[in-house]
């Protein structure tokens, strides 16, 4: 089957002034400027297949964005390939788009002052829907994203949960194959949070829609996506399965103890000197944690250790989050 | 044919949210009319104290008034790219236009309508009228077309021109107060451009050809023979400086950094 | 008042950052002052003086007007709709200072700017070209100063009133827009007052428009005798004192509409 998206040594470059301190400075500012080129993504190349779901993650500022909109067509990349649904999107603009849906979660695709239905209207004109296919395919969308209700009150007077299962609704309008997510999420609480992964869910397996989600909710990713892509200061640090990032990164098993008496972490560490473990305190709740090995009788030896010198008030042994994997990554910088 | 039917359901999305603030209707109108009566008073006034200027009749500039009146109106329906700037590149709105199947810069013309400006138009034509009748001008048959012609040439040169300055932020990092300043220049195009120096002459003939929405197309009904030949380049200057302004903005487009950087 | 001049500061630092802004604006200004330069000789075409202005008056009337407006001129009523309806102004509410003072300082920064970097080398530029007289009397400079700084205040303080009209009305701009409109006919800006008929002339001085442009037009033009300069100053002062009520009225009824709906 071919690729949704097939991306080549794609790079994006922008210069950005920067200006100097100061009156005096502004003055030489007018004059002269320096210049400085960043390089916002640095040749980076993947590939999705037709029907995937992939989380495209990364820190503020890591490139995400900038690659999502030259996907979009919205940038023009300084350099390298981009084919997305067998088209060249900057190129091919309009027709290119007719082919995507895009939401963005902090920008709203729908107009302020009109009727959310006049919104939809308008938009079946603009990507050129016949009326059954509409009827057809919107009918769907708009009951299991429990819009009905909705449909006439204008824009502004929506909430932002509200607003959001609408824009998704809106970005559905032409069933395109393939769908960007930009934090489609922001902002919301968890069960708009769930109704949307349940309707994202959904159209993927009906329609075999691609999409492709950025989000600082890693929770989106774990209950949607089978594969990542991670980003780092413009380049790909990790892109494969979320199972096998949890396995290579989630080794180490984490045990969080409470005591009944006041305990000083170097006593801690002092009577595990022995064992690998590494101590952290949270201060406030006084709660304790040991990272430890994989080893059979690590959590085990650790807990021995801890229960023959201090008095427990409470234990929990934890598996390592994919939060904390990702923040490892992002302390190391490399997978 | 698609982006006459996206016109038609713009338009008609347009007067829906319109209706819904009528006061606000009748404040807009009453500000043109303002507006327009300004200048008309500027004429007057001036000429409680002389007869012509350079050569020229109150009445002929009144009625080179009353045209221009027209193709603006027109341009202020459908071109309100001033805050182009701020309002599609600062707070990142252009993300969305582009993506949409529709050309970027019709999507911004079928925003940014302001059909009300049209009221200018009648305005222009009782102008027009008063100024004809005292000057007792004839019409012939082909003058409407002419007319139509000139109109749409004019629409094109504002036009043009001010896509020109919008582009500008495509390239520079600037807050365009020259917009409001564009506005100005743009009214020069109203006085016979003969009592200019060389200069400003040619800059409003060939660079900011405002005298192709004003004087020079005017000048054909006023039977001003000596000015015939820019008369009909009205349209020629035009199309040119629409083409030219549309090619600059799909170049600007592809520079387009997004909103944020 | 530490933080007001900083504002004015700022608002310059925010002007010099914008510097294809800057080199086109002062060739736009001399476009426009030449454009009224040369429509100004037709129409006094072989006259010697009108209304006891002569054509070297008139042009330097003119020039002196629109640099005049590049320090008098600012935005703030636009600026403050926006950042009324945007819900932005309850935030500034709880800083601790006056929000009109601080919207008065920014206009004076950007004021300022436009004085030293537009207006002082537009108008040099401008008189190369055109012949343009300066006094050289020091009193005349001084009363203009005097004046200008007086005609910035009694346009603020139209822009602070058609601001806060956001507060009671849905949009305001075509109120906005039709305010620019009116003071540019009526404070003096495109032709001199002194050309309308004596009727309308006599309405102009219940109004406080012409204290922003006609007044130190005239002063720097030496169209006013001593006598006429003093009283058009004083007149000045009066209509900032007087404007200054309906202002806080305003303001004292906004703020309670604030608190009343959340903003």
């Amino acid at each position: 089957m071919k690729n949704a998206i097939e991306v080549h040594g794609l790079r994006k470059e922008f210069k950005s002034y920067s200006s100097r301190s100061g009156l005096k400075g502004a003055f030489r500012d007018l004059f002269s400027r320096n210049y400085k080129v960043l390089r916002a993504v640095n040749d980076i190349s993947f590939s999705v297949k037709q029907g995937e779901m992939v989380g495209y993650i990364g820190e503020n500022g890591a490139g995400k964005s900038t690659t999502i909109k030259m996907l979009t067509g919205i940038l023009t990349p300084s350099s390298g390939d981009v084919v997305v649904n067998g088209m060249n999107p900057h190129k091919e603009r309009e027709a290119f788009v007719q082919t995507i849906g895009v939401v963005f979660g902090q920008r709203s695709q729908l107009w302020w002052d009109i009727a959310v239905q006049e919104s939809f209207r308008l938009l079946k004109k603009v990507y050129k829907v016949s009326d059954e296919e509409y009827d057809r395919h919107m009918g769907h969308v708009i009951r299991t994203l429990d819009i009905e209700p909705l449909l006439d009150k204008p824009v502004r007077k929506l909430s932002l949960g509200q607003r959001m299962r609408c824009e998704l609704a809106a970005a559905l309008i032409h069933n395109p194959p393939l769908l960007f997510l930009d934090e489609p999420t922001i902002g919301l609480d968890v069960l708009v949070k769930l109704k949307i992964r349940d309707f994202l869910k959904e159209i993927n397996e009906k329609y075999n829609t691609t999409i492709l989600l950025t989000t600082h909710d890693l929770t989106d990713i774990e209950a949607l996506c089978d594969r990542v892509v991670m980003l780092d200061e413009g380049n790909i640090i990790y892109d494969g399965a979320l199972k096998n990032l949890k396995e290579t990164w989630g080794e180490g098993k984490e045990v969080q103890f409470q005591f009944l008496e006041r305990v000083e972490l170097s006593a801690l560490e002092k009577v595990t000197q022995e064992l690998h473990v590494k101590w952290e305190l949270e201060e406030k709740e006084q709660h304790f944690t040991a990272y430890t090995t994989d080893e059979a009788n690590a959590v085990s030896d650790l807990i021995g250790a801890v229960i023959s010198s201090f008095q427990i008030k409470d234990v929990k042994i934890m598996e390592v989050s994919t939060e904390e994997i990702i923040r490892k990554i992002y302390e190391k910088g490399e997978v | 044919m698609f982006y006459l039917q996206m016109l038609a359901q713009y338009i008609g999305q347009y007067l829906k949210t319109r209706l819904q603030y009528r006061s606000d209707l009748v404040v807009e109108l009453v500000s043109d009319l303002l507006f327009q009566g300004v200048n008309l008073i500027f004429i007057i006034v001036v000429f409680g104290h002389t007869d012509f200027l350079n050569g020229w009749s109150r009445d002929e500039i009144i009625f080179i008034y009353g045209f221009f009146l027209v193709p603006f109106a027109l341009f202020s329906s459908f071109f309100n790219i001033w805050d182009f700037n701020e309002r599609y590149i600062v707070k990142g709105e252009l993300d969305r236009i582009l993506t949409r199947p529709i050309h970027s810069l019709f999507q911004i013309v079928l925003e940014r309508m302001e059909l009300e400006s049209l009221f200018g138009a009648i305005t222009g034509f009782v102008v027009m009228a008063y100024a004809g009748a005292r000057l007792g001008l004839s019409i012939n048959w082909y003058d409407p077309i002419l007319f139509l012609i000139f109109v749409i040439g004019g629409v094109l040169v504002y036009a043009g021109v001010f896509i020109l300055i919008a582009c500008i932020s495509f390239w520079a990092d600037a807050r365009t107060s020259i917009m409001p300043m564009m506005y100005n220049i743009g009214n020069y195009g109203r006085y016979p451009v003969d009592i200019y120096n060389t200069v400003i002459r040619f800059v409003l003939t060939w660079i900011l050809p405002f005298a192709f929405v004003g004087v020079y197309p005017a000048a054909f009904f006023l039977r001003r023979e000596e000015w015939y030949v820019y008369s009909f380049l009205t349209p020629v200057i035009g199309v040119v400086f629409f083409a030219i302004s549309v090619f600059v903005w799909n170049e600007g487009v592809k520079r387009y950094r997004g909103a944020g950087n | 008042m530490d933080k007001y001049i900083e504002m004015i500061r700022i608002r310059f630092l925010m002007m010099l950052a914008y510097r294809t802004n800057y080199y086109t604006g002062i060739l736009i200004y001399s476009i426009n002052i030449g454009a009224y330069y040369f429509l100004w000789k037709a129409i006094y075409g072989g006259k010697e003086t009108i209304e006891g202005l002569s054509v070297l008056q008139m042009t330097t009337y003119v020039a002196v007007a629109w640099m005049a407006r590049a320090f008098y001129f600012n935005n703030i009523d636009r600026e403050m709709a926006m950042e009324i309806k945007e819900g932005k102004v309850a935030v500034e509410l709880i800083r601790p200072y006056n929000y009109l003072t601080m919207k008065t300082m920014q206009g004076l920064g950007e004021g300022i700017f436009r004085l030293f970097f537009f207006s002082v080398p537009g108008m040099l530029i401008v008189s190369l070209i055109f012949p343009i007289r300066f006094s050289a009397d020091i009193y005349t400079w001084a009363l203009f100063s005097v004046s200008i700084v007086l005609s910035f205040l009694i346009n603020t303080q139209i822009n602070l009133l058609t601001g806060m009209t956001t507060f009671f009305l849905f949009n305001n701009t075509g109120l906005i827009r039709a305010k620019r409109v009116i003071i540019d006919l009526f404070s003096g800006l495109l032709l001199p007052l002194s050309f309308f008929s004596q009727g309308i002339q006599e309405v102009f001085k219940f109004l406080p428009f012409q204290g922003i442009s006609y007044v130190p037009s005239m002063i720097f033009t030496n169209g006013f005798s001593f006598s006429e300069t003093m009283q058009a100053i004083m007149l000045q002062g009066m209509w900032v004192l007087i404007l200054i009520v309906p202002i806080q009225a305003l303001w004292i009824l906004a703020k309670k509409m604030l608190v009343i709906q959340g903003g």
